[in-house]
């Protein structure tokens, strides 16, 4: 147990780093916020995908919704940001209930067929619902407020880093939560449905609430995250609640390997970095992503996250440290 | 004349492409368990090959020939060199590879004959309507309807009278059994691949003349297709047939009351079915 806490703390003392870091290493406030953005997104999905065995290809909707919830109250009711943000979350948690409701009745490849027509629907949605989400134009000139508390000024978030510091330590907020989650006896919960469904169910647990809350909690995080992006861009698209999004945030999450959280964010660093790079050298470059996939799949099911492992433990025995420690970790990683 | 007749003639005829596009996913899920999403992209190198091959000069009865041949051949080696090798991974894993499958051939297309869309017109034979009294009708979409409903009797031919339907459906069943009778499981799978594959690809070729063509259309077909094969119930022939004209009606009557919804409806006709019929309408439990 407290073997567990320690991994615990060095996993958000990294993600800690990661965010003083990046800083450093990105000469663009924004890409820098776009990275955390969607680690957080990725960190939703591995909550479903890697936790509870459940591959959503619907994870575009609560992005897309918050997205546009936030852009909405803010360019309408000129809420804080606080209330802003709430209303993302609010709005995934609530199609996840109605996405999950009926998504999570069915089981294996229906499901995950369900999350993408859902994917779907939702966008058909945005589509034509052209006098609340502007259609195909969307939502533009979304205007983001500064922090604010009793009317007065706490913190700007004009400039770009400035909007980092602050979108960093929502990340940081929500990186502790979604661990808190993971390790809690309902994430430990969720493992034993992911490992044998039957068993969960037999030895007493209901299994679809326990999935339902594990999606409720992804569609939450996932709609901070869209709310959060609205205000990056100003914008709020109707490209936000695309299949593509949906896409990109599984392709994120399984590129990153679905151990544990961190790997998420990692996922996550290496789809924005890379793609920032590759778009402006080559156009196409989606096309060594569906590569990087089938790669990935084949070769390195652990993703970035085992490949980095494997280094560190050869790197490791190459000093003569023991075997109990590949151990622990492998234990660690199932 | 009746506008809504009008439009469940067009969703009948509508119904039948998509039938002809979600039956190769129903068929190859039954039997391989393999739930394909790179469909789509087969749908879309279907289309794509029919406009390249008419604009080139290619007579179009020819490319309805051609284009799931070549789209076929293609899944041929496809199945023999990626997927017979992870057919023993989890169903999230096939999931995957299909996925960056797809990605790829979407990004090759756009590659090569760009982002933007570009039409395609029907052959000169079937240009123009049909009228039977006062009822009007695109000649087209009444050889779509026409193409559909062989394609459909000839599958049920197949599959229920022949000797390679009848390992089809055992293996549909339990493929280990199949192969255990000495069968070579593994043709049968190759093959039925790549004529799902191609029989997306003859959906494809059919759109075009239709809707045009554009890089996109591959992931709109895949969540129609799946539509189609949830509503009516997935490994099933008859399941895509009836879950195909489901959808093509919905959307063509909805196009009427509300077009902008059009595509809209198609979705909560779905979640309607899945209410009432969790397991799809012909779906077994």
């Amino acid at each position: 147990m407290n073997d567990n806490k320690l991994i615990h703390h060095r996993f958000t003392a990294l993600a800690v780093v990661l965010v003083l870091a990046l800083p450093l290493a990105l000469a663009s406030g924004s890409l820098a916020t776009e990275l955390l953005i969607y680690a957080m997104a990725a960190m939703a999905c591995n909550l479903l995908l890697g936790y509870t065995g459940l591959m959503s290809f619907g994870q575009g909707i609560f992005f897309g919704l918050g997205s546009y919830a936030s852009g909405l109250l803010l360019l309408h009711l000129k809420v804080s940001m606080g209330v802003a943000l709430l209303g993302a979350i609010g709005i995934g948690a609530l199609a996840a209930v109605l996405v999950g409701w009926f998504a999570i009745r069915q089981r294996g490849v229906y499901f995950v067929m369900l999350t993408l027509a859902f994917a779907q629907m939702f966008y058909f949605l945005a589509y034509s619902m052209v006098d609340i989400t502007g259609g195909d134009n969307g939502l533009l000139d979304i205007a983001r407020p500064n922090l604010q508390l009793f009317g007065l000024e706490l913190f700007s978030t004009a400039s770009p880093w400035r909007y980092y510091a602050f979108v960093g330590v929502v990340f940081i907020a929500v990186f502790v939560v979604m661990q808190g989650v993971a390790a809690s006896k309902f994430g430990r919960t969720l493992l034993g449905i992911r490992d044998n469904e039957a068993r969960a169910s037999a030895v007493g647990y209901n299994v679809k609430s326990f999935k339902l809350l594990a999606f409720v909690i992804s569609g939450a995080v996932t709609g901070l995250a869209g709310g959060l992006h609205a205000m990056l861009t100003g914008i709020a698209p109707l490209s936000s609640i695309e299949y593509h999004v949906s896409e990109t945030i599984l392709l994120m999450t399984v590129i990153g390997g679905t151990g544990n959280l961190f790997a998420s964010v990692i996922g996550a660093a290496v789809y924005v970095v890379t793609a920032d790079w590759l778009a402006s050298v080559w156009p196409r470059w989606m096309m060594l992503l569906g590569l990087l996939l089938i790669a990935v799949t084949l070769y390195m099911q652990k993703g970035v996250w085992g490949l980095l492992e494997r280094v560190a433990l050869a790197l490791r025995s190459g000093k003569g440290a023991e075997a109990p420690v590949a151990a622990a970790r492998e234990k660690e990683q199932a | 004349m009746n506008v809504y007749l009008l439009q469940l003639v067009n969703g009948i005829g509508l119904g039948m492409l998509y039938f002809v596009l979600a039956v190769g996913l129903s068929i190859i899920f039954g039997l391989l368990r393999l739930v394909n999403f790179s469909h789509g992209a087969f749908f879309l190198l279907g289309a794509y090959g029919c406009f390249q091959l008419v604009s080139s000069g290619v007579d179009f009865w020819w490319t309805l020939l051609l284009g799931p041949l070549l789209v076929g051949a293609f899944a041929w080696l496809v199945e023999a060199f990626l997927f017979r090798k992870v057919y023993h991974l989890p169903h999230e894993l096939h999931i995957l590879i299909t996925v960056g499958l797809a990605l790829v051939l979407q990004e090759a297309v756009i590659m090569y004959w760009g982002p933007l869309g570009n039409n395609v017109a029907p052959p000169d034979l079937l240009q123009g309507v049909v009228m039977i009294g006062d009822f009007v009708y695109p000649k087209y979409r009444l050889f779509v309807i026409g193409v559909g409903a062989v394609m459909a009797i000839a599958l049920g031919l197949i599959l229920e009278g022949t000797r390679l339907g009848a390992i089809v459906r055992a293996g549909s069943e339990s493929a280990e059994m199949v192969s255990l009778l000495g069968l070579n499981i593994r043709r049968i799978f190759t093959m039925v691949f790549a004529g799902g594959a191609a029989t997306a690809a003859l959906a494809g070729v059919l759109a075009a003349p239709i809707r045009g063509v554009d890089p996109f259309m591959g992931v709109e077909a895949l969540g129609i297709a799946f539509v189609a094969v949830v509503v009516g119930g997935m490994g099933s022939f008859a399941g895509a047939l009836v879950g195909g004209l489901l959808v093509g009606i919905v959307q063509c009557m909805m196009s009427t009351i509300w077009p902008q919804g059009a595509n809209l409806m198609i979705y909560v006709a779905m979640a309607l079915v899945l209410l009432l019929r969790p397991n799809g309408l012909l779906g077994r439990a």
